[in-house]
């Protein structure tokens, strides 16, 4: 029995996991496209600053972002009490608070290999297509978008990779309530505290086989398409 | 007439650009200056592309602004970038489709220049369904060249566009390029600083340096002014002699030319009977004689008087340029430069206003350069 029950709560765990990394994916594409658009091709001052805010989220351990993100999202906060207005719960220990954090730990990883991949495209592609009769949005969603497959591919397996396995920032926004927050990474330390290794080792090896296979399409891929380049 | 006058003033990068220019509205004027001059600027800023100078652009009676209805995607001008780009995720007729699209939107323009057309003349037929990744340098340029036609433009800019391709594909080109610009009256802005080029299809050329406009007019004017030499240098300095097709010897495939009543025999057949062509002669492939010689160690032999010596500081060689006898009494003036050693000079004691004897191994004249007008 007791077997059953975990078993099954781990699959709400994969499910919410799942469900965190899409939808982060889709705000990501969101807001990273353009972001990474303006650092390609916009911004000449602004560039360093821009880029190095987008990039803190790498470097900083998770649990300072997870410091602040609580006590931004906190009830007492704009935005805290905004979310209650909305929903009537409140934004930390939420679902939506977890999204929140995901797209802000996620966002460099969307932008850097985006923006790569805009950059490659160039000034004088968009200048052609411009010269040929295409304006901005023409442009960008007939030349840019297409040319860019390959960085877009990137952004999202690495994005929603980097979602399915963050821990430290997921526990401290979301708390690993049950059936709510708990993803699979929470779920799988839980399972090691508890010394249930037998059910520690299929979470992680599930998720082990799933970021072997993700990294591979994504290695593979990327290979082709260099060797037909040449 | 509906001419292309430009006036462009400002600061872009190190250059400063004050330029001002009225650009026919027919045949193919080059424009020719060192690297950075700012001849691609100019094409950038027609184009829309670089906006914080100074411009005043009239075309066809209207001035172009950086306003709503000239915005840079909506000018009528056909830009060939130096570096030109095909789109990789397109195959070759997907490429040109792609203008093509763009171009049925906008009612104003009459299709003049049809696909069918430029893929018979650019033999692009076994190119269409590769794609652009494949293509040589000379495919992908005519690819280039074709999409940019297609945009049925009133006014073309090409700015270097055979700078790296092999001399097969460019005298093709450029045949093309001229007859082309004939057939549908589009003008042509030609970005080039290959003395072959600009012999073989320009017909007004402007020389910029700096930013600035130095000199401009015809082509087979101002190649033989100091202008031009100083800006392309002395060795490559030659003459463009026009005449007139008089006869053509099948067995021996050689043409004689009539100019203004001497004659020239050249090579080939560079264009049909009484059409004039134009022949691009280097000046220090000219042997001058004060006293004719009775030999037949060439095949040429034309008569002029000297109008100018140049004495060069510091170098072995001194500058004639010498003016064509005009046997028929016409207005026209034609001259020859030559460049022939100071010792030469000195030897033969060759003055201002003094007849010579001008000798040319047909060999040695521009077979590249040959175009009928």
């Amino acid at each position: 029995m007791d077997i059953f029950y975990h078993l099954s709560s781990d699959i709400i765990a994969i499910l919410i996991t799942l469900k965190l990394a899409i939808i982060t994916c889709f705000f990501l594409a969101l807001i990273g496209t353009p972001l990474a658009y303006f650092l390609a091709f916009k911004s000449k001052k602004t560039k360093p600053y821009i880029e190095t805010i987008v990039t803190l989220p790498l470097v900083l351990p998770p649990t300072v972002i997870g410091f602040y993100l609580i006590i931004f999202f906190s009830p007492e906060t704009t935005l805290g009490k905004i979310f209650i207005m909305l929903t009537g719960e409140q934004l930390i220990f939420s679902f939506y608070g977890l999204v929140l954090a995901s797209i802000i730990y996620s966002l460099p990883f969307w932008v850097q290999p985006l923006q790569a991949s805009f950059e490659k495209i160039g000034r004088d592609t968009i200048w052609t297509s411009h010269s040929l009769g295409a304006g901005l949005l023409d442009t960008f969603f007939n030349v840019i978008i297409p040319l860019s497959k390959k960085g877009f591919l990137t952004s999202f397996i690495i994005s929603f990779a980097h979602t399915l396995g963050e821990f430290g920032i997921v526990l401290m926004v979301g708390g690993g309530i049950h059936g709510k927050t708990k993803v699979i990474a929470i779920s799988i330390y839980d399972h090691v505290e508890q010394l249930s290794f037998d059910k520690a080792h299929i979470l992680a090896g599930g998720m082990l086989i799933l970021s072997f296979i993700i990294l591979l399409t994504l290695f593979h891929f990327n290979k082709r398409t260099v060797v037909r380049v040449k | 007439m509906s001419n292309l006058s430009v006036l462009l003033k400002g600061k872009i990068g190190s250059l400063f650009l004050n330029f001002e220019h009225t650009f026919k509205n027919d045949g193919i004027t080059i424009l020719c200056g060192p690297n950075g001059s700012g001849k691609t600027t100019i094409i950038s800023v027609l184009g829309g592309f670089i906006k914080n100078i100074e411009t005043r652009i009239i075309f066809n009676g209207n001035e172009i602004k950086d306003i709503d209805k000239y915005t840079h995607y909506k000018r009528p001008f056909g830009i060939m970038f130096q570096n030109p780009i095909l789109f990789d995720h397109l195959n070759v007729e997907e490429n040109l489709d792609f203008v093509i699209k763009r171009q049925k939107s906008k009612s104003q323009n009459k299709i003049l220049i049809s696909k069918e057309y430029l893929i018979n003349h650019l033999e692009l037929t076994s190119l269409l369904k590769r794609s652009p990744e494949n293509l040589s340098g000379g495919e992908k340029l005519r690819v280039v060249l074709a999409r940019t036609i297609l945009k049925q433009p009133n006014y073309l800019l090409l700015d270097e566009p055979m700078s790296d391709l092999d001399l097969k594909y460019k005298a093709k080109l450029l045949i093309f390029l001229k007859d082309f610009n004939k057939q549908f009256k589009i003008p042509i802005l030609y970005i080039t600083h290959s003395i072959e080029e600009i012999s073989q299809i320009g017909d007004q050329i402007v020389l910029i340096k700096d930013g600035k406009k130095i000199d401009s007019g015809s082509v087979t004017n101002v190649l033989n002014r100091n202008s031009f030499i100083d800006l392309i240098g002395k060795f490559e300095i030659s003459s463009l002699l026009e005449g007139i097709v008089v006869n053509y010897d099948q067995m021996l495939n050689i043409t004689t030319l009539d100019l203004d009543g001497q004659k020239l025999i050249v090579p080939g057949l560079p264009g049909n009977l009484k059409n004039i062509v134009r022949v691009r002669i280097r000046s220090r492939d000219i042997l001058l004689s004060p006293s004719r010689l009775e030999t037949n160690i060439t095949e040429n032999e034309l008569q002029g008087v000297i109008s100018s010596i140049e004495i060069e500081d510091n170098s072995a060689f001194s500058e004639l340029v010498i003016r064509l006898k005009n046997l028929k009494n016409n207005e026209k003036i034609q001259k020859i430069r030559s460049r022939i050693t100071t010792y030469n000079l000195k030897k033969m004691k060759l003055l201002i206003n003094d007849s010579v004897f001008i000798y040319i191994s047909s060999v040695s004249i521009d077979r590249q350069a040959y175009q009928s007008t």
